[in-house]
């Protein structure tokens, strides 16, 4: 499972969010890294690639007004964070369609997009919780 | 100025895999000679008050292992995910250190990592090795910067 418990910053409203993004990551890699091959697996690979960016775009659009609602003083900072992920997804989707569906692409994306989560999650979501716990706000959700 | 660029890094990289691998088992030494059968070396362009590149180099092994950790998944080979997933590590470690060094008045960029081959002959200011050693293998960082004039 791609979830890890120590992943978990201590907001309830965050955290089930992060959980449902796992999922929607974890399922799209579980079909990337399948054994099948490429012409077999592409149309469901497109199809959860899209479930999954918009399910990022909604994720990062909460964080963000929850951040605002806590008043979180690294808001800015955070939001071009989430503003270059978002660039590079399209980008990315981009010259993958212009590659006509490359697996190389698709892979390259994958273990980018993977680490990138963690460590978002595990890094930077993290300064959100401690000002949230900080200032006794972490059960706020909306 | 050596001893400090070195120790942001070994930070750096310590900070990194406790985060996001949940390793702190970690240990630091210069490396001399650091072999391995098979590796990737990632290269991180750094321009501003310091420029050159920093290499990462990941043997197979701790690749797969790193990429096994975060995924929960079965990887056998290093392909164009396994790269791309420690690239991305190497680009986070690299923007740590940056974050690191602008608190000591260095102002850097990086660059986006490429996969490279170590270029042994040309000098620089500093220039110095590490080889971080993890109970999922070891990873070598190669240092080689320059003070812009
Ligand atoms: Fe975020």
């Amino acid at each position: 499972m791609l979830w890890r418990d120590n992943y978990e910053l201590g907001v309830p409203v965050i955290d089930a969010q992060h959980k449902e993004l796992f999922r929607r990551v974890e399922s799209f890699l579980q079909v990337l890294r399948s054994a099948d091959n490429w012409e077999e697996k592409v149309n469901k690979i497109n199809e959860t690639l899209d479930f999954m960016k918009m399910y990022v775009v909604e994720h990062f659009r909460d964080e963000e007004e929850y951040q605002k609602s806590i008043g979180y003083p690294g808001y800015e900072k955070h939001k071009q964070l989430h503003i270059g992920m978002v660039e590079y997804v399209q980008e990315f989707c981009k010259q993958y369609e212009e590659s006509n569906n490359s697996e190389q692409l698709m892979q390259q994306f994958g273990g980018r997009l993977l680490a990138w989560l963690i460590n978002h999650v595990a890094a930077e979501d993290q300064r959100i919780a401690d000002y949230a716990i900080k200032k006794g706000m972490s059960g706020n959700g909306r | 100025m050596v001893d400090k660029i070195y120790r942001t890094f070994v930070d750096a990289t310590q900070n990194v895999f406790n985060l996001m691998l949940n390793i702190s088992d970690i240990s630091d030494h210069p490396a001399e000679n650091f072999n391995c059968d098979s590796e990737i070396d990632i290269a991180i362009g750094v321009i501003g008050d310091l420029q050159g590149e920093v290499v990462y180099r990941f043997p197979a092994s701790t690749s797969i292992n790193m990429v096994k950790l975060m995924s929960g998944m079965q990887f056998d080979e290093v392909d164009a995910f396994v790269t791309s997933a420690i690239s991305e590590i190497a680009n986070i470690i690299s923007g740590n250190v940056l974050t690191a060094l602008s608190g000591s008045d260095l102002t850097c960029d990086i660059l986006p990592p490429v996969q490279t081959k170590i270029d042994e002959q040309k000098e620089y200011d500093i220039k110095t090795s590490c080889c971080i050693s993890t109970t999922i293998g070891a990873i070598c960082l190669e240092i080689r910067l320059n003070k812009a004039a």
